[in-house]
């Protein structure tokens, strides 16, 4: 169900999708004038090598698990094996995992051009990077590659949203099979496990959260009862859908009630309606990305912490807009090419939250859904 | 084997669990002089503040992650988040220390962060931090004498190495967890069944049965006969782990399997060898004998006060000189706040560090030989023990079928 072949081999991404990823990294390079490019971030490693690589959940420290070199465009990988490694990159780019740092600076130092790189990009730091990255290239200093990447891959090319719309294909899916286990009695913990099942079946086992569905408190604006509490009758529980299939992201978010939404929540419904309305009547391509904001300011609503937008790709990506981070905003702009995953929410005291969130492409005119089944309908 | 009961409690309490690693922590800053740490760490986070939330896979750990600050004349840490609070952690902690999200791979984040650490602390303090991002960078706040900021990770390094008593409740019930999923996959292992079914069964039964999350896509692996029937290596030796796909197992199919779980950010760990529909043959029984002699030659020197390069030896020996373990991983790694944390055992940090570090009760090590008969495949599993005084003592007693 998942991709359109079952796939029963580790294999890289495809070449043109490679080739393409690789050529906006080597120009955003030379254009910043970076002869050496290091990715921690599995988003970023990915993009440059084109590897899936083992999916462990939570943060990892910062450290060179993927680097670039500009000059010849050759790219060295931690991996101890080249199964799923593309013929691109040589037996003599791998570099086994290793628990010693002498080892990391061995290969590090080995890389062509190391000594006289003059700017080396790292997409992390942490508090030994400095000193790492000086033994390895001694001429060279130390920029933020994080902002580099983020920008060359806010804007997805054809391939990687046909990638993206295939992960919201097997998410709603998984949804739905939450969605049919849902009722009084059954709790986010077991909704959850039901999407799991539903989206491992598929031939996908990358979550992208594991918090499926939540009981929206009805006397704190962003909280939650506890994953085991049983759903009762008038309870509004969010779900929030989401995987990586060939590593890109597909969201969504819903929100159901047992027995449909109460004649209470008529008026918050409304709400939402009018405020998904006005998010989608800002998606437009050279608007500040602030105009999402605007829209829920607008409908008089306050945002929730979380971003509401954020960008769908490989992870990390922008455009990321979110309350807190007012200036980051307006300093983005939709551009076409971006995807994003659309987040309204409003929430009532004493009714509790209605969450909803669709995977949305800004297109050159405006933006299309890439939801088969949307929340508001046209 | 008898279950460790001695110091580990029936049910974890939870809020003693979060002082006592708190606690940890504060004593370990204490011993450094340092009058704040600031932690972006998933797991170090959990650790410090018992704040639990479906970790979020690296898609968005970046820029969305909590962030912890614990102070040196606070008993309570500080949590800056953008995830939803429940009830447990509204019980735990009071309102004025948990705050909205501090998003430091912004500059705009960092600048609206930077005032409300100050608040709590005052601009020349001590501060530690266990990661770093650029934005800090170009902010010029947290600089040590080294030119970088002082690493916290050292920290949380030390104080989660001796396992709290609830901290092992909490890795028993999630052992207990990780076992009936891999009970129910064990029914359903059989030809014909695809490596991302397993998964299915498995995912379903560990959310089912109580875990917070999956920590690992799991693996099972199909093993070749021979290194050289399997991909390239860096070592010349085995490729271990390798990604789950929609692979159809056959009968007779030997799966290494390997994976683990997060009960209240504690983490299980499971490895067996399993054999697809087929009883093990006379090969594959005598390679599960060794296995068992190589652990148990181990274990008899497993203590709190041995070295790990006690463990190494013996191993070896039993092995028959040679090491029973992969070279690109290890003999043993500790279990706790991550799957694999120190102590490593046999890793390559050297054999050095294994003959001077010194194993203390209260740790949990995850043992792990491999035995590999080139041409006629081989065995692996896992073993979790605690370290005591007098020895060690195991935290599961999960049975080797089919062996």
């Amino acid at each position: 169900m998942g991709a359109d072949v079952t796939i029963t081999d580790v294999i890289p991404d495809n070449a043109e999708l490679r080739a393409a990823r690789r050529e906006n990294v080597l120009e955003a390079m030379e254009a910043a004038g970076v002869d050496i490019l290091i990715a921690g971030r599995e988003p970023n490693a990915r993009y440059v090598a084109g590897v899936p690589r083992l999916w462990i959940n939570g943060s990892r420290p910062f450290g060179p698990g993927c680097l670039i070199e500009r000059a010849a465009g050759s790219i060295h990988l931690v991996s101890t094996w080249d199964e799923g490694v593309p013929d691109d990159i040589p037996h003599e780019n791998l570099h086994g995992i290793t628990f010693n740092r002498a080892n990391t600076l061995a290969w590090l130092t080995g890389v062509e051009g190391a000594a006289t790189a003059k700017t080396v990009a790292t997409d992390g730091l942490m508090p030994s990077t400095l000193s790492l990255i000086r033994q390895a290239f001694p001429s060279a200093e130390v920029v933020d590659g994080e902002q580099l990447m983020a920008r060359v891959r806010r804007i997805k090319m054809p391939q990687e949203i046909r990638a993206i719309r295939t992960s919201v294909r097997i998410a709603e899916h998984s949804l739905a099979a939450a969605e049919a286990a849902f009722g009084a009695g059954m709790t986010g913990r077991r909704l959850t496990a039901a999407f799991m099942e539903a989206m491992a079946d598929a031939g996908v086992t990358t979550p992208t959260t594991q918090d499926v569905a939540w009981i929206t408190s009805r006397d704190r604006h962003w909280a939650q009862a506890a994953r085991d509490t049983p759903i009762a009758v008038g309870d509004l529980v969010a779900f929030d859908a989401g995987l990586m299939a060939d590593g890109y992201v597909g969201e969504l978010g819903r929100t159901l009630a047992v027995g449909g939404l109460p004649p209470s929540a008529r008026k918050l419904r409304q709400q939402w309606d009018e405020l998904w309305d006005r998010l989608m009547e800002a998606c437009r391509p050279g608007a500040a990305a602030t105009a999402l904001l605007d829209a829920y300011d607008a409908s008089g609503v306050a945002p929730p912490p979380v971003p509401v937008a954020r960008g769908l790709g490989l992870g990390n990506d922008l455009p990321f807009v979110t309350g807190a981070l007012r200036r980051t905003a307006a300093a983005q702009q939709l551009e076409a090419g971006m995807v994003i995953a659309l987040t309204a929410y409003v929430w009532e005291e004493g009714l509790g939250g209605l969450y909803g969130q669709e995977p949305v492409v800004i297109t050159a005119d405006g933006a299309e859904l890439l939801s088969t089944n949307p929340l508001r309908k046209a | 084997m008898e279950l460790a009961t001695g110091v580990v409690p029936a049910k974890p309490d939870l809020g003693r669990m979060r002082r006592d690693r708190t606690g940890r922590v504060r004593e370990a800053m204490r011993e450094q002089g340092l009058d704040a740490v600031v932690l972006l760490g998933n797991t170090n986070v959990v650790y410090a503040t018992g704040a639990i939330w479906p970790l979020s896979d690296a898609s968005r750990t970046n820029f969305e992650q909590p962030v912890a600050v614990v102070l040196a004349d606070d008993e309570l840490p500080h949590l800056f988040s953008p995830n939803r609070a429940d009830a447990r952690m509204q019980a735990d902690l009071p309102d004025d220390h948990v705050h909205g999200p501090a998003h430091l791979d912004f500059d705009e984040g960092v600048e609206t962060f930077l005032p409300q650490l100050y608040d709590l602390v005052g601009e020349g303090a001590a501060v530690a931090i266990d990661e770093w991002s650029h934005p800090l960078r170009r902010a010029n706040v947290f600089i040590g004498p080294k030119g970088a900021p002082i690493d916290a990770g050292h920290i949380i390094s030390k104080a989660k190495l001796i396992k709290t008593p609830d901290e092992l409740a909490c890795m028993r019930e999630g052992l207990r967890i990780t076992e009936e999923g891999i009970r129910d996959v064990q029914a359903r292992l059989a030809p014909g069944v695809k490596q991302t079914e397993l998964t299915a069964t498995f995912l379903r039964t560990i959310f089912d049965a109580g875990a917070d999350v999956n920590i690992l896509d799991p693996i099972w692996q199909v093993m070749p006969n021979s290194i050289a029937e399997g991909p390239w290596t860096t070592t010349g030796d085995l490729a271990l782990p390798l990604l789950s796909t929609e692979r159809e197992l056959v009968e007779g199919d030997v799966l290494w399997v390997d994976l683990g779980i997060s009960y209240e950010g504690v983490h299980s760990d499971f490895g067996r060898t399993w054999i697809v529909g087929r009883e093990p043959n006379d090969v594959q029984r005598d390679q599960f004998d060794r296995w068992r002699s190589i652990l148990e030659a181990t274990l008899a020197v497993t203590r709190a006060g041995a070295k790990n390069s006690d463990l190494t030896t013996a191993a070896t020996a039993a092995n028959g000189g040679s090491k029973p373990w992969l070279p690109h991983f290890y003999l043993g790694h500790g279990l706790g706040i991550d799957s694999a944390e120190m102590p490593f055992v046999g890793s390559d940090i050297g054999e050095q560090f294994d003959a001077s570090y010194v194993l203390e009760a209260g740790m949990v090590l995850v043992l792990e030989p491999v035995i590999w008969d080139d041409g006629q495949c081989g065995y692996r599993s896992e073993e979790v023990v605690l370290i005591t005084e007098g020895g060690w003592e195991p935290l599961t007693d999960y049975p080797y079928d089919p062996f």
